[in-house]
């Protein structure tokens, strides 16, 4: 059923507008959204593989030249796709269930963010087209704003607009780039203008092209996360509401690999695509990993550790071979599931005792043991301990850093693994294992039952991947073998 | 006459660099946001300068019009179109953008970014 | 001993960095494994530049090694430079921007 390709990105794009408008009625409200939200993650399950011309232009081939032209915007569907929309519908569900069960009266306009941004990164993903992916890394930069904006905490909105602004320069400098990529190829289809690059039409050393991959790659920074924009990337992550934060999360990872796919395939044939990769992805696990162990708010812990966990999956792709890059989109997917398992985690701490600060926090195994323990479970999980799925992909980035002559690398993820499991630790002990301080209320505060369902259901992905990675590897290995 | 797209691109180069230069170091938030809507502004005329072409007419088949010619002499329709697609999002990118800095002002009565936008981390408690 | 009195001072910077509130033992012992942390890895990467020039690496690693343990505490610095006010962001927003570019644009056919 290939006419449900479009369906992925349409079905929350137009729950959105629905909910947005009629969010005066707040039993219907609910019910719509808590439907549409168990669809998200069936459609793509139900989905075959396939492309998808919008307007039904399908390509043209041009006999004198021997080329293809793709004159619509198309949709590539295949298991990587599959994989990823599935997870992103999966813990949007988790998310807008946590939320409405969180609150009698729900906000239409915040169940509007949340569907908004699944819709743009879905689209992102799927998109064989790099002006579409920008319109929608937009929209998605807008979503991502708007959640931050509406939580309850100190000084979300000044993060909000600090995010705002630096996107302002992030984004029209993605846009520059694609222009002299229009001007160079005069196309906006990325199958077009890789297949341009490699068929020699587009002299690959001229300093337009290449400036072309400075400016596209600034915006990937910006949408990444990655320094210099790790600071505001945790920033916004620990002024979200918890839920809010977990999704945030999985967007970011989702538009990461989505733009450094498509310039994989325009800019594979550069060398020094791969380095400047590589050299970002390093500064991004070593700064991530050092600023996280000397915070004190855990929210921002976890927002620096998860910028930390992206430096992987660059390293994985800017190795640049097949088993790497596998890697580097396996450990995507985990750090999706294990990094939302986290913030939920944490929150649903936040929930319970209103206080961020570690050192104000102690003591709480003895009141949350359930929440104690699929933390614990879940850290060790982005340490990378076995049999948990962080092990596998972490495992897998370094045999390939070894088998490309990179053994530094390789002793680099380990260090910044065991320095994450240090952070990890450190929050753990303070929080859950140390006497509880004097003044802080504990009694009569329960954790809500919906994070704890969310956690488990999160938990049981990080056990089943960490025991059957297979599932999943092939698949992704395939997938890379046709960009390649 | 000049030529026409060069003068439109060094335009938009100045448009660029006015907005990075006002980004560092304009304090004034509102007057920031507009420098840094210059950026989206310089990267849209730059879009727009792509698709133009000397003598050429506006790219819709008129009835009558000989297909080769206007294949020859129109001008390259793609940019135009992305062009008003990424102006709808830098206007609602401004939008939401000051209606955040009006928030911000109403709770520190000031519009100065040293102000209003520094770390937030060292303050005491929030107040309203 | 004079190393050992270094460190020592290094605790005592500490406490700026957590102000306000207390200093607790969890969060030196972090700090100072980030210290280390942070010491070790640039020196690790630093070892990278071996695919370019062997003398290079040797001579920037040693170099750097040397600079960074006698430049400790490196943690308070590095936390003031990445605070979160916009117009830290921004300059270094900025500034890696023009460097990736100008990088690029002359010397991206080197590597």
């Amino acid at each position: 059923m290939n006419e449900l390709i479009p369906l992925m990105v349409i079905v929350p794009l137009m729950a959105a507008l629905l909910i947005s408008a009629f969010s005066k009625f707040n039993t219907v409200t609910k019910i719509f959204a808590f439907v549409v939200a168990i669809c998200l993650p069936l459609i793509p399950l139900l989905s075959n593989y396939g492309l998808h011309y919008f307007g039904g232009y399908e390509p043209i081939l041009d006999g004198a030249a021997n080329m293809m032209y793709h004159p619509a915007i198309t949709y590539s569907f295949t298991f990587l796709q599959q994989i990823f929309i599935g997870a992103i519908g999966l813990l949007t569900f988790l998310v807008i269930f946590i939320y409405l069960t969180k609150y009698r009266k729900v906000s239409g306009p915040y169940l509007f963010l949340l569907f908004l941004g699944t819709a743009a990164v879905t689209a992102m993903i799927l998109t064989d087209d790099i002006f579409h992916m920008f319109v929608f890394f937009e929209i998605l930069a807008l979503a991502q704003v708007g959640i931050v904006a509406a939580s309850s905490i100190d000084y979300s909105y000044e993060m909000a607009l600090k995010y705002m602004v630096l996107g302002s320069i992030g984004s029209p400098m993605m846009l520059l780039g694609i222009g002299f990529l229009l001007a160079l190829t005069g196309s906006v289809n990325v199958t077009d203008i890789a297949a341009a690059v490699h068929n020699g039409l587009v002299d690959a050393t001229s300093p337009v092209f290449l400036l072309s991959l400075a400016l596209i790659f600034f915006g990937w920074l910006y949408a990444s996360g990655l320094p210099p924009f790790h600071t505001i990337k945790s920033g916004i992550y620990s002024k979200a509401e918890p839920h809010g934060a977990a999704l945030l999360q999985s967007f970011t990872v989702i538009s990461m690999i989505s733009i450094v796919l498509i310039m994989f395939r325009i800019y594979a044939s550069l060398p020094i695509f791969e380095v400047l990769i590589v050299f970002f992805s390093i500064l991004a696990m070593i700064l991530g990993v050092s600023l996280a162990l000397t915070q004190t708010d855990f929210r921002r812990m976890i927002g620096f550790l998860a910028v930390g966990e992206l430096g992987f999956i660059g390293l994985g792709i800017g190795l640049g071979t097949n088993f790497s890059i596998t890697a580097g989109l396996f450990q995507a997917l985990n750090e999706i599931v294990i990094t939302a398992l986290l913030f939920i985690g944490f929150g649903a701490i936040v929930n319970a005792t209103n206080e961020v600060d570690t050192r104000k926090l102690g003591g709480l195994l003895a009141y949350h043991p359930k929440v104690a323990i699929m933390l614990l479970i879940g850290g060790l999980a982005m340490a990378g301990v076995p049999p948990l799925s962080g092990f596998q992909s972490k495992l897998m980035l370094v045999q390939a850093s070894l088998s490309c002559g990179f053994p530094e690398i390789s002793i680099l993820a380990i260090m910044v693994s065991i320095a994450t499991f240090v952070v990890f630790v450190k929050t753990y002990y303070t929080m859950f294992l140390k006497p509880k301080p004097n003044d802080l209320e504990l009694e009569g505060k329960e954790v809500p039952r919906a994070m704890i369902f969310a956690m488990g259901v999160l938990l049981i992905i990080v056990i089943l991947l960490g025991i059957f990675p297979d599932v999943v590897t092939n698949g992704i290995s395939n997938f890379v073998g046709g960009i390649l | 006459m000049a030529d026409v797209q060069l003068v439109i691109l060094l335009t938009s180069v100045a448009l660029v660099v006015i907005g990075l230069y006002s980004a560092i170091f304009i304090d004034n938030i509102i007057k920031k946001i507009i420098g840094i809507s210059f950026i989206e502004e310089g990267v849209n005329l730059f879009i727009v300068a792509i698709g133009y072409k000397a003598g050429g007419v506006v790219p819709i088949l008129m009835p009558g019009m000989d297909t080769s010619w206007f294949a020859t002499n129109a001008a390259y329709p793609l940019p135009f179109g992305l062009v008003l697609t990424s102006i709808v999002i830098g206007a609602s990118t401004l939008a939401v953008m000051l209606a955040l800095v009006m928030v911000l002002y109403r709770r520190y009565g000031t519009l100065s970014t040293k102000v209003m936008l520094a770390d937030t981390s060292k303050r005491e408690e929030y107040d309203e | 001993m004079k190393l050992y009195d270094q460190i020592f001072n290094v605790v005592k910077q500490f406490r700026k960095l957590f102000s306000p509130g207390p200093v607790t033992n969890a969060d030196v012992s972090g700090s100072l494994t980030a210290e280390i942390f942070l010491i070790v890895s640039l020196v690790l990467s630093a070892i990278l530049l071996r695919h370019v020039n062997v003398l290079l690496a040797g001579i920037f690693t040693l170099a750097l090694a040397i600079v960074l343990i006698y430049s400790i505490p490196l943690i308070p610095k590095f936390k003031i430079e990445q605070e979160d006010s916009l117009e830290k962001m921004l300059f270094y927003a900025i500034v890696t921007l023009a460097l990736i570019a100008v990088f690029m644009y002359w010397g991206g056919n080197l590597v």
